[in-house]
């Protein structure tokens, strides 16, 4: 197993009291895999990813439960052996490359750096792996490229340039944060190609996260849909866009209006807002907006059953 | 629409509109240059239709936007409302035009005051353009927020206490205040959460219908264009290349431009295998700067041919209500050789 997460738990403490982001994320990813992680904002996909990278550096944090990579701990591991990690075996793109790119510096000088911090390789023989490796995503003119500033991209190229980076150092493991969601379809076509061929190429494992549940039909192997903090589907990419369980998954889906085909007179939509983690309802997160709910709902949360495709929903248990 | 010929029905009107903005200063290193964000877009809406305009980011969709709301000032062409000539009016001959044309911004958190109360922010409309009275305008106030589905002790919060979807419904409550006739909708649904998307979509469907409003909604989501459009226009590079009603160009675009775009949307599969063939479009959107001689799109185009690299296409109907600007339209049905 190349990741196992178990039980993860993060909290805040914040002036409004104990905000809990995460509450008890268990995963595993295997090598090769491509996972794809659903859910909206606040739904907590972004910083359970975090707590993985150990990104989380914020002192009101508090990180429970066990992150282990290749049977290694993460959790509690000092700041300089993560930082080993980091870059060379687990790899991370972000939704905004701008933020992940210095200005000052040109595409090539940020990439050799990246390589050279974490490999014992000389500045010319770093810069002929950039030219190679901004080849691979698709460059049409890698030399020419790496004389660029990053304000002499497009969007699509500069997030492209920022995947080169991940790659540098052929990462095991490649975490994508909303990684083509400021970007065209038109590109987002082309990033999406890019990172199935990595996964071909270099064997790496991918965690994808999206609110697309297009681009994730499209990319994942597996799929983790998660609301208010917790998981509350996984399954196979087959499993879950032909038979999903949840019904929050389930009114995500219906509320997507379709491409082709008859037009819905009126879209199913999902009724009132995703809740804030300081006023989570006592039961499940989602009984206020649920179709389906009854008395057990709001008592109690739902727990995430084992095996391959579940939900946590006390509907599908009882079914 | 059976009465689309009928010169009357067409509430809104831009002939050879453009709006080119100059960059840079006669010190920068390649002195003042010109931009044509919009370039020769001519387009007809009707009453009570909404018009959807697609295109990629710097397409030059929101200027088009800003423009038909004169927002921006025109610097080509002509812009007509209801008839009347607004291309070049002043700001005191537009205002009582002002409150027939309204927009509606993406995001609704830049767009709304944040120092003032939902009610206030409503209520702005009523008092510079009607003579509405203290009480009428707290009665308009509380119609308009039950029309779009915010409660009445709403209107004491503060933007910042609403979630994204209802600053939405607030930003469309202003919008709508004062009767409109014609609402342009920018992005209006992407700044917010997938499960709240469908919930200002069918809202929108639902005052169009109540109040007879005409829409030209703008959105890079193709599937929401899709839902809430009649007829579509699709731009590339500040003009437009296609333009029909919009269940055809979705399922048979005559565009190679708006063909690749519908082909890179990601779908929901359900059913293994049952992949669509994708177009992935070579480079990047050309600056608008410099663009391409002849077809703007020709360096990108799976199928140029050499007359494209030098004449540039005009957007002609090639059949009965669809219009595209290329010289060897995809014929319907039939895939590309």
């Amino acid at each position: 197993m190349m990741l196992s997460v178990r039980d993860l738990r993060v909290s805040f403490r914040t002036d409004d009291g104990l905000v809990r982001a995460i509450d008890g994320v268990s995963f595993d990813l295997e090598g090769g895999e491509i996972l794809g992680v659903v859910g909206e904002s606040g739904s907590g996909k972004t910083v359970s990813l975090l707590a993985v990278m150990g990104l989380i550096t914020d002192p009101n944090a508090v990180i429970e439960g066990s992150i282990r990579y290749k049977g290694r701990e993460l959790v509690g591991l000092p700041a300089r052996e993560l930082r080993r990690l980091r870059g060379s075996e687990i790899a991370m793109i972000f939704q905004d490359p701008m933020t992940a790119l210095t200005p000052v510096y040109t595409i090539g000088w940020q990439i050799a750096e990246q390589i050279r911090a974490h490999r014992k390789i000389g500045k010319a023989a770093a810069l002929e792996r950039v030219e190679e490796l901004l080849a691979e995503v698709n460059f049409p003119n890698p030399r020419e490229a790496m004389s660029r500033y990053p304000h002499q991209l497009s969007g699509g190229m500069r997030q492209r340039a920022v995947i080169a980076m991940a790659l540098s150092c052929n990462p095991a493991l490649l975490v994508a944060d909303e990684p083509t969601t400021a970007l065209d379809v038109t590109v987002q076509a082309g990033i999406l190609d890019l990172v199935r061929k990595l996964r071909a190429t270099h064997n790496s494992a991918v965690v994808f996260i999206t609110h697309d549940m297009g681009v994730v039909s499209e990319l994942a192997d597996r799929v983790m849909v998660m609301y208010a903090g917790r998981i509350v589907e996984r399954g196979s990419r087959a499993e879950l866009f032909s038979d999903p369980l949840h019904p929050y998954t389930r009114a995500l889906l219906g509320s997507i209006p379709p491409l082709s085909g008859e037009k819905p007179r009126r879209l199913p939509a999902i009724p009132g807002s995703p809740p804030s983690l300081l006023r989570l309802p006592p039961g499940c997160a989602f009984a206020p907006r649920c179709p389906v709910r009854y008395e057990p709902c709001d008592a109690a949360r739902p727990a995430l059953p084992g095996g391959n495709h579940a939900a946590a929903c006390f509907r599908v248990a009882q079914a | 629409m059976s009465d689309e010929m009928e010169p009357d029905q067409t509430i809104l009107e831009t002939r050879g509109l453009g709006k080119r903005f100059s960059i840079g200063t006669r010190f920068s290193k390649e002195g003042r240059r010109v931009v044509h964000a919009v370039d020769n877009v001519s387009l007809a809406v009707r009453r009570g239709e909404t018009l959807g305009l697609v295109g990629e980011s710097g397409c030059g969709k929101s200027t088009l936007a800003r423009c038909l709301v004169r927002l921006y000032d025109i610097t080509d062409g002509r812009l007509l409302f209801d008839g009347n000539d607004i291309t070049s009016q002043s700001l005191a001959e537009l205002r009582p035009l002002r409150r027939r044309l309204q927009m509606v911004f993406q995001d609704p958190s830049a767009s709304l005051n944040p120092r003032r109360r939902a009610g206030d922010l409503v209520a702005e409309p009523l008092r510079v353009h009607t003579r509405l009275g203290a009480a009428g305008i707290r009665g308009r106030v509380a119609e308009l927020f039950e029309l779009v589905g915010l409660l009445p002790d709403h209107v004491v919060r503060y933007p910042h206490e609403f979630s994204g979807g209802q600053r939405q419904r607030v930003g469309i409550a202003r919008a709508i205040a004062l009767n409109p006739d014609l609402v342009v909708l920018d992005e209006p649904v992407s700044a917010l959460d997938v499960s709240v998307q469908a919930q200002i979509v069918n809202l929108l469907a639902d005052l169009q219908e109540k109040l007879k409003l005409t829409y030209v909604f703008i959105a890079h989501d193709l599937s929401v264009v899709r839902q809430v459009s009649n007829r579509i226009a699709v731009m590339y590079l500040g003009s437009i290349v296609e333009e029909g009603p919009s269940e055809e160009v979705f399922s048979a675009p005559a565009h190679p431009y708006s063909q690749a775009l519908i082909s890179a949307v990601p779908l929901v599969e359900t059913t293994p295998g049952g992949r669509r063939k994708r177009i992935i479009l070579t480079g990047d959107v050309p600056s608008p700067l410099d663009p391409p001689a002849g077809c703007r799109f020709h360096p990108r185009c799976p199928v140029a041919q050499a007359r494209c690299r030098v004449e540039r296409p005009a957007l002609i109907e090639h059949r009965a209500g669809r219009k595209v600007a290329c010289h060897f339209p995809v014929a319907d049905g039939s895939a590309r050789p």
